[in-house]
């Protein structure tokens, strides 16, 4: 059963069209790229599938039911934007994560937060941007989900974060579960990923593995998306 | 999950009562020590000290108020329409959960708040023998109640319960209209304080032309209720039945701006 | 072991490559048990997936095996190694000769300037 499906999903906003009747399927064990420049519709279809915004037609699923109470059991989502009450501190973080979700390992988290030398007692206010991502992530890879919606994880942190947040996406790798990471740093990322889904004006241009990419045309998947979208 | 989302819904919300009741106390206080020897009019400036306590008193118990009040909705607003309803909404908890969090711990805040009040005031009286004289106080009351009927005893009870029942169901109901022109509002794609701000005096527009519709039309029908089914009420029953007759009424208000809060959140979700 | 990729080939088949040149030169000792191949991707800092297919990959060559449940070995054969490592050589003296032929040199040239190299290196040994 694929993990996240949709057919002919389209939604609105007033009078753009941010998604144009998107169909995919994603299986599990895939580590996907969701490539588009900014204002593609990527965050749109991941606010989708998790029930944060109502299409406007078509349908969406997620491991077989539509997004709801049920499927944000199985989902782990790392929302663009820092959505985590600045006000907790770190250990009232796993607190919440722990009384919420069956599928989290705090220890697991413990070790990734003690990794990083993030105190238990310290609040995400008095952390730095780069930390607070971090810590967002930290919590988001730490449950055992079967779908991992990351929106846009390594825009706006330093390189030194972004390799250390890559390699804990792939340190987590559970061939049960699926991946989907949104970006438009795609050199970065490109080594990671399975398959990569380029979206452009709400639209699916092309879904395809990276290493069917590179082998047909001779080129990475960084360089095709710049052709494919050259402005 | 219910009571995981009120643990730490009060987690959230103490951070902010709890420190006003403590603030509340210590003026509270300060107006009591104020109230000995500052007043007195021996010197200025303790005049002056004393006089500002007091209103620091006075304006502690305002912001006590108020803070309860605005909690209420602020945190519906920006715990669940804001940036932290990425996390909420993505929980798996119902939304009818995350409602009932809300208003339990806010009426419970409300309930806090006027004990609190109770108790600061209290402690503004409190003099030498003012312990002396509450607990006398205490055991006139009691030994008057003995005197009293047991009828009276229990209606006075009742009045009070009933009372109470109204005064946070009222407000619980009060507090889901704002809910509701909130989620309504927040579904809209754009301007979405604007439409919540148009919901709610739409919502109030409704609530004023039916209730007057309702009038209007039990007078026009000269609805004989409840003279003409021979049912002669003392005043102590009718007391009772207009008060428990207003709590439906404001029952059946809360209830439709749930359903209304329900709706939008579950079928209309739309965060920016 | 230093991972770097470039960009016009396939990933899986640059894990092919880097992995024999860890075995041909000994950061892979022969019969020695290979890290999981989650621990590989992560230091490789590439995709699972890919890892496991390149794995899978050197295993039909024969260059590492399995055993069900220690994990993967690298294979004790040394002439398997070694023809591994002449295919290597021989990779990189095509590329060597396909660029100079572009430059235009011919065949006796590029004998003498190798020659001439070595004999450089040997006298930069000798005065060292």
């Amino acid at each position: 059963m694929p993990v996240l499906e949709c057919k002919g999903l389209t939604k609105r906003f007033g009078r753009t069209t941010a998604l144009d009747e998107v169909s995919l399927t994603i299986e599990p064990g895939r580590i996907v790229g969701l490539l588009g420049p900014n204002g593609s519709g990527k965050t749109t279809l991941i606010k989708l599938a998790n029930g944060l915004l109502t299409p406007d037609g078509g349908y969406i699923a997620v491991c077989g039911s539509a997004p709801g109470r049920e499927s944000h059991a199985l989902v782990s989502y790392l929302p663009e934007r820092t959505a985590i009450p600045t006000w907790m501190t770190a250990r009232q973080l796993l607190d919440f994560y722990g009384d919420f979700y069956r599928d989290f390992r705090r220890d697991a988290a413990e070790e990734m937060l003690d990794h990083l030398g993030i105190q238990p007692a310290q609040a995400v206010k008095q952390m730095s941007k780069g930390t607070r991502e971090k810590v967002q992530l930290i919590m988001v890879m730490s449950r055992a989900a079967k779908l991992y919606l990351l929106d846009e994880p390594i825009g706006g942190v330093d390189p030194a974060t972004r390799d250390y947040i890559l390699s804990t996406i792939i340190g987590n790798y559970n061939p049960e579960a699926a991946v989907v990471i949104s970006t438009h740093l795609i050199s970065d990322v490109e080594k990671v990923l399975d398959e990569v889904i380029f979206i452009n004006q709400g639209q699916i241009m092309l879904q395809s593995t990276v290493d069917d990419i590179r082998e047909e045309k001779g080129m990475s998947v960084d360089a095709l998306f710049r052709e494919v979208f050259k402005c | 999950m219910l009571r995981k989302l009120l643990k730490h819904e009060f987690r959230a919300t103490g951070r902010v009562m709890l420190p006003m009741y403590l603030i509340l106390l210590v003026t509270a206080v300060g107006s009591n020590l104020a109230g000995r020897g500052m007043l007195d009019g021996r010197s200025d400036v303790l005049n002056i000290l004393g006089v500002i306590i007091v209103m620091a008193f006075g304006i502690a118990i305002c912001g006590v108020l108020v803070m309860s009040f605005v909690l209420m909705i602020q945190r519906f607003y920006k715990n669940l329409l804001q940036d932290e309803g990425y996390l909420m909404f993505t929980l798996p908890v119902s939304v009818h959960q995350h409602i009932w969090s809300k208003l339990i711990v806010s009426v419970v805040w409300f309930a806090a708040t006027v004990l609190a009040i109770i108790a600061a005031s209290l402690v503004v009286a409190y003099q030498g023998g003012f312990l002396r004289e509450f607990l006398d106080f205490l055991g006139w009351f009691f030994e008057g109640l003995q005197k009293l009927k047991i009828s009276e005893t229990l209606n006075g009870t009742v009045y009070l319960m009933e009372f109470a029942v109204l005064m946070f169901v009222s407000l619980a109901a009060f507090a889901l209209q704002f809910y509701a022109a909130l989620a309504a509002g927040h579904s809209r794609a754009n301007h979405k304080m604007v439409w919540s701000v148009a919901w709610f005096f739409g919502f109030q527009f409704a609530l004023q032309f039916l209730g007057s519709l309702l009038f209007i039309t039990l007078d026009r029908l000269h609805i004989p209720f409840p003279l003409e089914l021979d049912w002669n009420p003392s005043p102590a029953v009718a007391i009772h039945v207009g008060l428990l007759l207003a709590i439906g009424v404001v029952i059946l208000y809360g209830a439709i701006f749930y359903a209304v809060t329900t709706f939008f959140l579950k079928k209309h979700l739309n965060l920016e | 072991m230093q991972w770097q990729f470039s960009n016009d080939a396939p990933i899986y088949t640059q894990l092919i490559q880097q992995v024999k040149v860890g075995i041909v030169t000994g950061a892979f000792p022969p019969g020695e048990r290979l890290p999981s191949v989650r621990d590989m991707a992560t230091e490789a800092g590439v995709n699972p997936n890919t890892m496991q297919r390149a794995l899978a990959e050197l295993e039909r060559d024969g260059l590492v095996y399995s055993q069900r449940t220690a994990g993967r070995f690298v294979t004790e054969d040394n002439t398997m190694i070694n023809t591994a490592k002449r295919s290597l050589a021989q990779r990189h003296v095509k590329t060597f000769l396909e660029a100079m032929l572009r430059l235009g040199f011919q065949k006796e040239e590029i004998i003498e300037l190798i020659a001439r190299e070595l004999g450089e290196e040997e006298s930069d040994h000798a005065s060292a």
